[in-house]
């Protein structure tokens, strides 16, 4: 069987291979109540997993809360990592009520042969949010470097002035790129704004070194071309997600339905979590009916990241994702502090600056453990999507010789 | 030290007014917003704000510095000979001193010489600063300890006063040299970004050139703050690309001797963030400046074939200058600024060309997924080329742990294209299929549908041993699917033979097979059984000639399939001949010209009769009929020759006789046997003739 140099290190991406192959042997025993109880299935493993996932418990801002160590704190890098496997079981949970539950020669026929391409659209949008989303995590790692730069100089006893200024230094970098406006994201404004700073402050000689001078610009450019937008691709994504009612509402229509509500409200998650390129007006409702069982648990998740998004948006900070809160919210208070630091420092101050220290080693910590590993999840939903798409439109193609065939 | 120019004077002390103003400030951070002006002047700046700082903060400190009028002073005073002459002094002073810790000795109390020493490379920081010329630190001379010499002091200092058992005496002075060695820290980070950033013009001849500068230091620098690009910008099909990155090698050692001090000091994170972040930056710059845009996988499926066939080739190129010129070049930039630190250049250089790798590959993939169509199997396997020679590369590039990974990323794009490939290919039967046009082409000329099969697998077969190679990884998924009939049709043949064709090479027979009967179906449509069969000989010349024409072909349809071919050739001629000319030496046989032993003259003549109508009618006819191949054209105007000329001319030696001399011979017979060859001479030219007409 295959042997073909994927070897065995990314296994999982390409699991889709076999359902195919089984498919043919089975169809023929498949009668259409058992399509009925895999559809069932498939909806509660949706509500039971977002169910989960949305009850996690939110970071409260307050310091008292700082030093949870609950790991799957809701929107944190662990929590992502959890949604990307929901999206990659229920992504290959519904590839197999596709392919196996049914004569796949239905694709063809209203409603399907229009919710099908639709929902192929809406992967290849998904893919860009994926590549573009593993762009920003690098950009994470960075700031983790510069998080760990001030960690290690605050750890320092005695505290002197270098170290202080050294933290500070690094905080300023961190926090000036991680105010990324969502609107100049868009434009090539945010090199310039965010980085433009001449050496000696002095127009002059700051217009003659700008290209040589100002911290590192850390992201020159995004991923993906200047005129791509977020918020305009998770548009896109939804606008046309509507409910099948009625007769359309039978057989294949609702798994694609709920897949691809499960596609939208993924790639819009993570968009809301990690900075990318133009969020400006990013959608915070999406048109889900209560009624349906499955879509409870999403509307829950949905409506909680939108208040936390609503939240954001009034901070002007750059992410939900939990630990770019906690480096903004304890790199902003040791600047505070190295700000007013005098040498030698107050006890009563140092206890202080040791606990945003400590929350902000725990949080270099989480993201030292856990940005690549969601950066190879993020490859690997990018790969499994593109896997899927290929077979549907494989199924599609016969499917298409299949009546041509017979006409 | 009269370097300094009065403006870069006044902006200092201007902004440290601002700073003084902007520091008791208790609440200056708590907004992102204001964190951004003070952020304004102060991140690059670092170095030189905080000496300002040092001087709020340190007012009551005994030696109270005045780092700020150290410039005036040291221009002022006389003491710039006495700075000068000290700092050796102090230096040999802080190595005993550093020796005597090293020594594990604890100190009564840190020596003055630590303060002093503090002091001189605080100032001598401050002079760097605020020079002009960014380069001066990197001149050493014979004199004067280098910067770098004193900061490694400083560093070295911080380390050993750190190991001292704790002790509130020593504080200050833990302090005091932290504070040093943070500032000239930040000055060699500003330095090692801004070498990073601006490519050496020696390196750049031509632009050096342009800007002849009487100082030469000088001149460098201008030029390349100018130029206005901070990045080493190779450009498309120059020299300079081979020299990629493009620092000179004094640029590098300089580079390399500043990571060493900033590593040795602590701040390794520092110098590596610098270093990916610019060389990221600077690697984009370089893709972009061979024209490689980035695309949208969204964009890249809604593109016409044609731009997007444009962006392909762009994107080979570009891949290619990435595996022969770049990561190599790269990778020889970071092992030698790294030099002391294998592991550290290795994970530096992966992470950046990974980044790349992987955008790259994105591309790929995108490509992959668009529609599939005849036309694009070459481009996709132009790409599926340039993957696969870069592993070799990766391979020797990348440290074995992330060469694996992007193994699996580079497989994972080639799998994509392969199988498209494999699926464009086999679509050829589709194609072929679905040719089914009721009408035929005139004159039983070569059919289009052959013609354009044989030249696109001509074609195709210029890429076999890709070809072989992706139908024998990628087709499998297909197989196992079941994939469609024809196919299960195909795998057991292969079964059947001693030496297993390649799957590439079945596949090619597939189509070529399915295109002779396709053609056999065509040709039916011909209601001349003759031009029936002339249209088979037309088509099947024409592919044997294909195949023959390339060598490629020929291998892996093989001789047996060739010979096969032949014979049905040879058998649509005899058919040809018999069905056209049978008939015509009817009319030339001996049998029921004679009754009773005697020529009926009835008979003769009706045998001339039909002779010519039938000889006229296929001259008519035929001359119009198409052979394009000439050998297979001369080759029926031979063979027609050979059975009509020797039949026509021998019964007109028997038969001429019994006809009356005069009108008589005029009118029966028409044609010598050399008419007779001349018009078997204008069959098949495409152009109708009449005899008649020649005859007048």
């Amino acid at each position: 069987m295959p042997t073909d140099s994927q070897g065995s290190s990314v296994p999982l991406i390409f699991l889709g291979r076999p359902i195919l192959s089984i498919r043919r042997n089975q169809i023929v025993n498949m009668d259409g109540n058992a399509d009925q109880d895999e559809f069932e299935i498939f909806q509660k493993h949706v509500a039971d997993r977002f169910l989960d996932l949305s009850s996690s418990p939110t970071t409260s801002s307050d310091a008292a809360a700082t030093t949870t160590n609950d790991v799957d704190n809701f929107l944190s890098i662990a929590w992502l990592r959890k949604l990307l496997d929901v999206f990659i079981c229920c992504e290959a949970e519904f590839k197999a009520i596709l392919f196996l539950g049914r004569d796949s020669s239905n694709i063809n026929k209203p409603p399907l042969d229009r919710l099908g391409p639709e929902l192929l659209d809406r992967t290849v949008k998904a893919l860009d949010v994926c590549n573009t989303i593993n762009h920003s995590v690098e950009m994470l790692r960075h700031w983790q470097k510069l998080a760990e730069i001030a960690v290690m100089a605050l750890k320092q006893s005695p505290l002197g002035e270098g170290q202080v200024r050294r933290a500070k230094k690094a905080l300023h970098s961190l926090l000036a790129s991680m105010t990324i406006d969502d609107k100049d994201a868009a434009s090539s404004k945010l090199a310039e704004r965010t980085w433009s700073f001449g050496r000696r402050g002095a127009a002059a000689a700051a217009a003659k070194e700008r290209s040589t001078t100002g911290p590192p610009r850390l992201f020159t450019s995004w991923s993906v071309p200047k005129n791509w937008s977020a918020a305009k691709q998770i548009q896109a994504m939804s606008s046309n997600l509507v409910m099948p009612r009625g007769a359309d509402s039978t057989g294949m229509a609702m798994p694609v339905f709920i897949m691809s509500t499960v596609i939208v409200i993924v790639t819009w998650t993570l968009v809301t979590a990690i900075p990318c390129q133009d969020r400006t007006g990013l959608l915070t409702h999406f048109a889900l009916s209560r009624q349906l069982s499955w879509a409870g648990p999403i509307i829950g998740l949905q409506e909680r990241i939108a208040e936390e998004w609503k939240k954001k948006e009034k901070k002007k900070s750059a992410g939900l994702l939990d630990e770019m809160q906690r480096l903004e919210r304890c790199g902003q208070a040791l600047i505070e502090f190295s700000d007013s630091f005098q040498y030698p420092a107050e006890a009563e101050k140092l206890e202080e600056v040791a606990m945003h220290v400590a929350e902000l080693t725990e949080t270099c910590k989480k993201m030292d453990e856990g940005l690549l590993p969601l950066q190879s999840q993020l490859r690997e939903m990018f790969h499994r999507i593109v896997r899927s798409r290929t077979e549907i439109l494989d199924v599609l193609e016969q499917n298409d010789k299949y009546s041509s065939l017979i006409l | 030290m009269e370097k300094i120019p009065p403006e870069n004077c006044d902006s200092f002390s201007s902004q440290d007014e601002k700073n003084k103003n902007n520091n008791p400030d208790p609440d200056v951070p708590s907004s992102t917003s204001s964190a951004h002006e003070s952020l304004s002047g102060e991140t690059k700046s670092d170095a030189l704000d905080t000496s300002a700082e040092i001087t709020t903060t340190e007012e009551n400190n005994e030696d109270s510095a005045a780092t700020i009028e150290k410039p005036e002073t040291t221009e002022d005073s006389s003491s710039t000979s006495d700075l000068d002459s000290s700092l050796p002094k102090i230096s040999e002073d802080i190595d005993r001193f550093l020796s005597q810790l090293e020594s594990n000795q604890t100190p009564e109390e840190i020596p003055d010489s630590v303060e002093k020493f503090a002091k001189l490379v605080d100032d001598q920081i401050t002079i760097y600063i605020l020079d002009e010329d960014p380069i001066k630190w990197r001149q050493d001379s014979d004199e004067d300890p280098s910067l770098l010499e004193s900061v490694n002091k400083i560093s070295k200092l911080t380390t050993a006063l750190s190991q001292l058992p704790s002790d509130e005496k020593y504080n200050a002075s833990i302090n005091r040299i932290g504070g040093v060695l943070q500032r000239a820290m930040s000055y060699f980070e500003d330095e090692f970004r801004s070498m990073l950033e601006n490519v050496d013009s020696e390196s750049n001849d031509q632009k050096g050139k342009q800007h002849p500068e009487p100082n030469d230091q000088k001149g460098k620098q201008q030029s390349s703050n100018s130029s206005n690009d901070s990045c080493a910008l190779p450009e498309p099909d120059s020299a300079k690309a081979t020299n990629f990155p493009g620092y000179s090698p004094e640029t590098v050692s300089n580079l390399n001797r500043i990571a060493l001090a900033m590593i040795a000091a602590g701040y390794e994170t520092e110098c590596c963030q610098v270093y990916s972040i610019t060389r990221r930056n600077s690697f984009e710059e370089a893709l972009k400046s061979n024209g490689f845009d980035k695309i949208s996988i969204d964009d890249v499926l809604k593109m016409q074939w044609q731009s997007l066939e444009g962006e392909i080739s762009t994107w080979i190129k570009v891949l290619k200058r990435c595996v022969t010129i770049y990561f190599s070049g790269e990778r020889k930039l970071c092992d030698v600024v790294f030099q002391e630190n294998h592991s550290l250049s290795g994970s530096l250089f992966s992470n950046l060309a990974r980044g790349v790798v992987i955008q790259l590959l994105n591309f790929a993939e995108a490509v992959a997924m668009t529609k599939r169509s005849a036309e694009k199997l070459f481009k996709f396997l132009d790409i599926y080329e340039a993957l696969r020679d870069l592993i070799p590369e990766l391979d020797t590039l990348f440290p074995s742990d992330c060469s694996e990974d992007l193994q699996n990323e580079i497989s994972s794009a080639r799998s994509a294209l392969g199988e498209a490939a494999v699926g464009i290919f086999s679509d050829l039967e589709n194609s072929i299929k679905g040719d089914n046009s009721k009408t035929a082409v005139p004159n039983g000329a070569v059919h289009p549908l052959t013609r354009y099969i044989m030249n696109y697998l001509k074609y195709a077969c210029e890429y076999k041993n890709t070809l072989e190679q992706i139908f024998q990884v990628h087709q499998k998924i297909d197989q196992s699917d079941g994939g469609g009939s024809d196919k299960e049709s195909s795998t057991p043949r292969n079964a059947d033979q001693t030496a297993k064709p390649s799957p590439f090479s079945v596949q090619l027979v597939t189509v070529m097979d399915m295109l002779g009967s396709n053609l056999e179906a065509k040709s039916r449509f011909y209601k001349d059984l003759s031009l029936n069969y002339i249209f088979l000989m037309n088509n099947g010349r024409y592919i044997i000639q294909k195949i023959k024409g390339s060598k490629e072909i020929h291998e892996l349809i093989g001789d047996s399939w060739c010979r096969k071919r032949s014979f049905s050739l040879r058998n649509y001629h005899k058919n040809y001949q018999r069905e056209t000319w049978n008939k015509v030496l009817g009319c030339l046989k001996d049998e029921g010209l004679q009754v009773n032993g005697k020529v009926a003259k009835p008979v003769l003549k009706e045998r001339f009769k039909s002779f010519n109508a039938m000889f006229e009618d296929i001259h008519k006819t035929q001359s119009s009929w198409i052979v394009s191949d000439e050998q297979l054209q001369s080759e029926l105007r031979v063979s027609i020759s050979a059975v009509v000329i020797p039949a026509y001319r021998s019964f007109l030696g028997r038969f001429s006789q019994y006809l009356d001399s005069g009108r008589q011979t005029e009118k029966y017979i028409k044609y010598g046997p050399e008419d007779i060859e001349t018009s078997i001479d204008e069959l098949f030219e495409g152009n109708p003739a009449s005899m008649a007409r020649r005859r007048t």
